[in-house]
């Protein structure tokens, strides 16, 4: 179906190629500035993953005026602007993210105030406040998972005031997405699992959702293609480069696809298990996807039957709901096959959820944004049998 | 020409339908998200407040001194489409007809929780003499 309005915009040149990090000097000489600033976290840094990079840039020609390397497990306020006063300082004119969806959206915020000033909260909150575009910004993913490198929001939480604010604005986007699978090698795999979750879930439920189109769907069809046939072998064989270089560009495109056509219950229930149960965002969204999309099935049974190929189905002579029951199979099998691997828990019991707390997931997933997205109206009452099976 | 003639009635249509939301079903959500939203409305021009942090939902047109979190700017014309469920937001955030200033996420949070106005708002039109304005009797 073709939907009434919708808006495809993705001016982020994607690159990929197992070591291009180390020859950027084409990419750079387009973009036309030689300072950069590097933003990324300890444990990257630690990895020698930051070096790799600076290496590359300092080859090309490119001067590095200085590195943050204090971001945390999630993007916060504070940091945001202690990193954008840092690279203000260095005389940087542009930045380079290396890291996860937290070092990218704490670079895609630090870049407001790096180019425009002001304050962050007082200045930017609410959609598309920007009126032109930023500095140069280069975002070099080493996850395989939230596919910010591509997506025009940042998600930044606010300690101070306990909320989860975000940014979403076109100009966010990154002008270069470096996507080389020799970064991504030294990731666990409990790591490569949840974050390949992260992105199949994307990829599902922007195909699903209500704001899809066909330009978001192609994206979407194309990561689901490539995780369901890589994740299991990029977990179970962190130095297969193919399958680490396939669940990158999946990513990627999955982050292209919900960035367009958003995300539905399946996130709505996964932020609050993670709000109220620390359970990380990939591993939460691995264990309710399957349910997520039973709970949609009537809604999206249709496009669900002719996404099953693209997920390794046989659909000849199945009818519709069996084809689409199978797609939801595949889910299943591809979260056992992780399980087995001792990389991803199959029940929300088994990642430290209590059974008496899967009734505020059920009304967190009524009270997430996300729900408005979603192809069901989300009611507390109708998706807590599912939240109970994932149980 | 846009669906209000005038101002004041624009007022009158808006503000009544904001004080019938107050006492609505939907009031316990509202005042859960306990938000103060200022709404600027342009041809005709108007500021209203909503108020959702006290016990009650306080509804304060001409309030431009109160400070809010959210602020969200909009022509009257997509203001009355909106309450009718025939706003395109992506369409209307994208091409600014729509601007949000705030907290994006705690505005994604009001969506759910708005949705039955979109039935309401054609019925309020009806059964308070505003039949003219109900743009699905006319189409």
């Amino acid at each position: 179906m073709i939907p009434e309005f919708f808006e495809f915009f993705n001016p982020t040149k994607v690159i990929y190629e197992a070591g291009v990090v180390k020859d950027l000097k084409p990419e750079l000489d387009v973009i036309g500035i030689t300072r950069y600033f590097v933003i990324s976290d300890r444990a990257i840094h630690g990895l020698g993953l930051v070096k790799k990079v600076t290496d590359g840039l300092e080859s090309a020609g490119i001067e590095i005026t200085g590195m943050y390397l204090e971001v945390t497990q999630d993007a916060v306020l504070e940091n945001v602007k202690l990193c954008a006063e840092a690279i203000k300082a260095s005389g940087a004119e542009g930045i380079v993210a290396v890291g996860g969806g937290s070092v990218i959206d704490t670079a895609k915020a630090a870049n407001i105030l790096f180019s425009e000033g002001g304050d962050l909260v007082e200045d930017y909150s609410g959609a598309n406040m920007l009126t032109r575009p930023l500095k140069p910004f280069i975002a070099i993913p080493t996850t395989a998972g939230t596919g910010s490198e591509v997506t025009k929001v940042a998600v930044i939480y606010d300690t101070e005031n306990k909320e989860k604010l975000a940014f979403p604005d076109k100009y966010l986007l990154p002008n270069l997405a470096v996507l080389d699978p020799e970064l991504a090698l030294s990731l666990p795999p409990q790591l490569t699992a949840a974050t390949g979750m992260d992105a199949l879930t994307h990829a599902i439920e922007a195909y699903v959702g209500i704001e899809a189109s066909p330009i978001s769907d192609a994206f979407a069809v194309g990561a689901i293609e490539l995780i369901m046939k890589n994740l299991v072998a990029a977990t179970e064989h962190g130095d297969d480069i193919e399958a680490r270089g396939a669940m990158l560009i999946a990513a990627t495109m999955a982050g292209i696809s919900f960035s367009h056509s958003m995300c539905g219950c399946v996130h709505g229930m996964a932020h609050a298990t993670g709000a109220h149960f620390r359970v990380p965002h990939g591993v939460a969204n691995g264990i309710l996807l399957p349910y997520g999309m039973e709970y949609n099935f009537e809604e999206i049974k249709e496009k669900l039957a002719r996404l099953a190929p693209a997920m390794g189905v046989e659909t000849a002579g199945l009818t519709e709901d069996e084809s689409a029951k199978k797609a939801i199979d595949a889910v299943k099998e591809l979260i056992d096959s992780l399980n087995r691997l001792g990389a991803l828990p199959k029940r929300l019991r088994d990642a430290g959820v209590p059974e008496d707390g899967l009734e505020i997931i059920a009304e967190g997933a009524v009270n997430d944004g996300t729900s408005f997205y979603n192809p069901r109206e989300v009611d507390a009452e109708e998706i807590l049998p599912y939240i109970q099976k994932a149980y | 020409m846009g669906y209000f003639e005038s101002p004041e009635k624009f007022e009158e249509v808006i503000v009544g339908f904001f004080n019938a939301m107050a006492t609505s079903e939907m009031a316990p959500k509202l005042l859960k998200s306990g938000l103060v939203i200022r709404f600027n409305y342009t041809d005709p021009d108007l500021v209203v407040v909503v108020d959702c942090s006290g016990d009650q939902i306080d509804v304060r047109p001409h309030d431009t001194e109160s400070k809010s979190q959210v602020e969200m700017s909009m022509s009257a014309d997509v203001a009355h489409k909106f309450w009718f469920g025939k706003v395109n937001l992506t369409k209307a955030l994208t091409r600014k007809e729509m601007v949000a200033k705030g907290p994006i996420p705690k505005v994604l949070k009001l969506l759910p929780a708005i949705k039955p106005a979109y039935a309401m708002y054609p019925q309020y039109l009806d059964s308070n003499g505003y039949e003219q304005y109900n743009i699905l009797k006319s189409a």
